[in-house]
């Protein structure tokens, strides 16, 4: 896998392995258990590559887990079955952003989105930075500290950071819950722009949010957990959500999710 | 009828027995923890002689000997156990204090260093470390007995060692102390193996002085608790001097933990020492070391011995 | 103008003072009027001065020492668990025993100089050093550690750039509490052995019933300590300058 510069483009759409498709990822009977609990027991998917794939379900059934799990986090290490669609290890190719931004209060803006240069050690491509923080609208701001910063505008940092990673697959948790709608939809706007073409793994509780931005839309749900049939809703991310064919699927994502969360095997309400 | 006269009679009994024969409560401050120099004190106390007298003694022991003439001085309480350099000082502080009675009528300061160490006279001592507790008043003495072999305080170095006088001697962290009390810190050393030599300040150009004496404020002197305080620490000391061993005993009676070989030998050796006239006052030797410490810069004036130091009527 | 409130209470003190003593008629040597003690340190301002450097000296030494073995600490016991289990102990028993009782000891084993003072000074202060950093190590935003580790840092790479930097204000905490303390280690030497220092001359200044100029030692201590602690106050809010100061007082 190398970085193709002539389908790099100035606005980092777009990263292909040579013969032309991003990797995808590969769940084969991975189990993760919890103090006794198993949470995750022979689950086995496929998430393809160079799309969005959202997952929805009730709170506690182990969507922040799952993601977890394939970014290797956690105490336990690497979860045995977790790979990409090449067959070689997701070590190095994956970028993770939690549910807060992350950013370290004592770090400027810029030398937040170059933290994983630092953290490896790595000299830092100003230019980059500075390109990065055009395109998420903080190019005013790059000395700041986070803490003078608005909730969105952190998140904006946390997606700068993120793409600097310039990883092929990008695992987000939530990352847009703790904002504002309006700011919410224009976040939701900047990453479909800026993530196009790379595999994104979105966890989020909102139906809608998935809509928007899904090409597939799972439906976790049971004790221990596993992936509803994909939904695919048609046409071009961002979808616009007062679009009427939008609805029914709207409803039936409901459905899913309330069946989800009556599940007996969640183990009662969350 | 019958009735009544039991309780004229309860009545009168009460009324007969007066105000209650309480003892006068007297509360004495002690210069340092319990030990044989204060032998006349509670050899009086075990012996009744403050009974006796309607007294009532209380001893307190103070953890700063610097404290308890303050105390007094301020009216906390009676009478304190001081030590007569000292009293010279206080006054000069405007202290309200007069000496009533002497306790010990010796010096007990003294410089002391180790026996079979290089230090055989005072004019040794140049160069070396010198380990004394503050009482305020030993660069005074120290610089008049370097005086007379020519030296002067800048050719010795002065550490204070707090109170651990023959532990910084004996481990030789100094080499000599001030301070030391003769009848104390020589035995201790000897008890523990490493004898010391003592040079006797009164034998060393100090005028001779009342080691420890006993003070109480300006405005209680016409008080007839402390003669019959002094009266009864006089009994007690000619007690000692009659019947040492027994006055041992009864030492022990009221101080059980002193019940030792260090404590015991302080005792033969302070015996010597007590005032035997623990009222009578020799005005010229307090004098004498007034103009002493004046001398040595300690205090400014020498105001009128009777002003400071009576005869308790 | 910061200055004026500061100012104004310490002249109310002064006043008070000179009111309790003017009013209550207190002698002289149990507590000397303001104007006396002034008087006195005005004119025993060398001697002061002298003694002061000293006291300073050994503070300044107990704070890096402290501070020193007290930082080497937290990181040992945070990162082996072994040294932990034995350090723990260790640490409590060195905060259980009242510096008074080990001075004499002390003096003994180091001697009269500034050794034994300065060892003192950094007992006092090594608890609060070590617990405060230790406990800012461990108690990291699990959030920045997982991000981290997603970015591919090694362990040393996040204690350096993630733990250290998110320490720093519990370590701060612990620092200030340090300076605070650190004086009294260092007059506690003194009281116990000493030739020289702030200590040293208020105990002589005692024997001597000179309670002015007592007084007048135990005031420049007094000013020495609150201006160590003012200094290592505002450097330590110069380094951390990224800390939002949240106030609770403020009204929303």
């Amino acid at each position: 896998m190398t970085r193709d510069k002539e389908t790099q483009g100035s606005d980092n759409t777009g990263w292909r392995c040579h013969d032309g498709g991003a990797i995808g990822l590969r769940i084969a009977n991975a189990s993760l258990a919890f103090a006794g609990t198993p949470l995750f027991e022979n689950l086995s998917a496929d998430i393809a590559g160079g799309q969005w794939t959202c997952i929805l379900g009730p709170s506690g059934v182990g969507k922040s887990t799952l993601l977890r799990m394939i970014a290797g986090l956690g105490e336990n290490g690497p979860v045995a079955g977790i790979t990409a669609s090449d067959g070689a290890a997701l070590d190095q190719r994956i970028a993770w952003m939690g549910q807060q931004d992350l950013l370290l209060p004592w770090l400027s803006v810029s030398q937040n989105v170059a933290l994983g240069n630092k953290l490896r050690g790595e000299p830092a491509d100003g230019a980059r930075i500075a390109s990065l923080l055009a395109d998420v609208g903080l190019s005013e701001r790059p000395a700041a500290l986070p803490a003078t910063l608005s909730g969105g505008q952190r998140q904006r940092a946390a997606l700068a950071r993120t793409l600097m990673e310039d990883r092929p697959v990008v695992l987000m948790d939530e990352p847009f819950s703790a904002v504002d709608a309006i700011t919410r939809a224009r976040l939701q706007e900047l990453a479909a722009r800026l993530l196009r073409g790379r595999t994104v793994l979105l966890v989020t509780h909102d139906p809608l949010e998935a809509l928007r931005l899904g090409h597939r839309i799972h439906v976790m749900a049971g004790r221990p957990a596993h992936l509803g049939t994909a939904m695919e809703p048609p046409g071009e991310t961002p979808r616009d959500p007062t679009d009427p064919a939008l609805r029914a699927l709207h409803l039936a994502l409901l459905a899913q999710l309330g069946a989800a969360a009556d599940d007996p095997s969640n183990g009662g309400a969350p | 009828m019958k009735r009544f006269l039991i309780s004229l009679l309860s009545a009168g009994m009460i009324l007969a027995a007066g105000p209650a024969s309480a003892a006068e409560k007297l509360t004495v401050l002690l210069d340092w923890f319990v030990n044989p120099d204060h032998g006349p004190l509670f050899v009086a106390r075990e012996r009744g002689e403050f009974a006796k007298r309607g007294l009532e003694v209380k001893f307190i022991a103070p953890a700063d000997p610097n404290d308890p003439p303050k105390l007094v001085a301020a009216g906390k309480a009676d009478i304190a156990v001081s030590y007569q350099p000292q009293l010279h000082l206080q006054i000069a502080a405007g202290l309200p204090l007069t000496r009533i009675g002497t306790l010990v009528a010796t010096p007990l300061n003294s410089v002391v260093v180790l026996a079979d160490g290089p230090i055989k006279s005072i004019a040794d001592l140049k160069g070396r470390k010198i380990g004394f507790s503050v009482g305020g008043f030993e660069d005074a003495l120290l610089g008049a007995m370097l005086a007379r072999h020519g030296l002067s305080l800048k050719d010795v170095t002065l550490i204070n060692v707090n109170f651990s006088l023959s532990p910084s001697l004996m481990s030789g962290q100094v080499d000599a102390v001030i301070g030391a009390f003769r009848n104390f810190e020589l035995n201790q050393m000897d008890i523990n193996g490493r004898p010391g030599r003592a040079f006797y300040l009164e034998e060393e150009g100090i005028p001779a002085y009342d080691e420890l004496i006993l003070v109480a404020k300006n405005d209680r002197l016409g008080d007839p608790k402390l003669r019959a305080f002094i009266d009864a620490i006089e009994a007690a000391t000619q007690y000692m001097i009659n019947h040492p061993d027994d006055a041992w005993k009864l030492f022990l009676k009221g101080n059980k933990d002193l019940d030792d070989e260090l404590n015991r030998r302080a005792w033969r050796d302070t015996l010597p020492r007590f005032a035997l006239r623990p009222g009578a006052l020799d005005k010229s030797r307090y004098a004498r070391f007034a103009t002493f410490l004046k001398a040595q810069g300690m205090i400014e004036t020498t105001p009128p011995v009777a002003s400071y130091a009576v005869e308790i009527k | 103008m910061k200055f004026l409130r500061p100012l104004i209470v310490f002249a109310g003190l002064l006043a008070v003072w000179q009111a309790v003593v003017s009013v209550f008629g207190v002698a002289p040597f149990i507590l000397p009027a303001p104007l006396d003690v002034l008087t006195t340190a005005i004119a025993r301002a060398d001697v002061l001065a002298g003694h002061a450097k000293i006291t300073i000296l050994e503070i300044f030494l107990g704070l890096l020492f402290g501070t020193a073995f007290g930082t080497v600490s937290a990181l040992t016991m945070a990162y082996f668990r072994t040294a932990r289990a034995w350090l723990l102990p260790v640490l409590v028993i060195s905060q259980a025993i009242p510096v008074f009782a080990l001075a004499p000891i002390l003096v003994l084993w180091f001697g009269y100089g500034l050794a034994p003072k300065v060892v003192m000074a950094t007992l006092i202060i090594y608890f609060p050093v070590t617990a405060a950093f230790y406990d800012g190590l461990r108690r990291t935003e699990t959030g920045w550690l997982d991000l981290a580790q997603s970015m591919g840092a090694s362990k040393w790479a996040m204690l350096r750039h993630i733990r250290l930097p998110a320490a720093m204000p519990a370590f701060a905490s612990g620092l200030r509490v340090a300076a605070a303390v650190a004086p009294i280690g260092a007059v506690v030497g003194e009281w116990v052995g000493s030739s020289a220092g702030l200590g040293y001359y208020m105990l002589l200044m005692n024997g001597r019933v000179q309670t002015d100029a007592m007084f007048a030692a135990l005031f420049v201590l007094a000013i020495a300590a609150t201006a160590i602690y003012f200094t290592i106050d505002a450097l330590l809010r110069h380094a951390l300058s990224w800390q939002p100061e949240t106030d609770p007082a403020r009204t929303f």
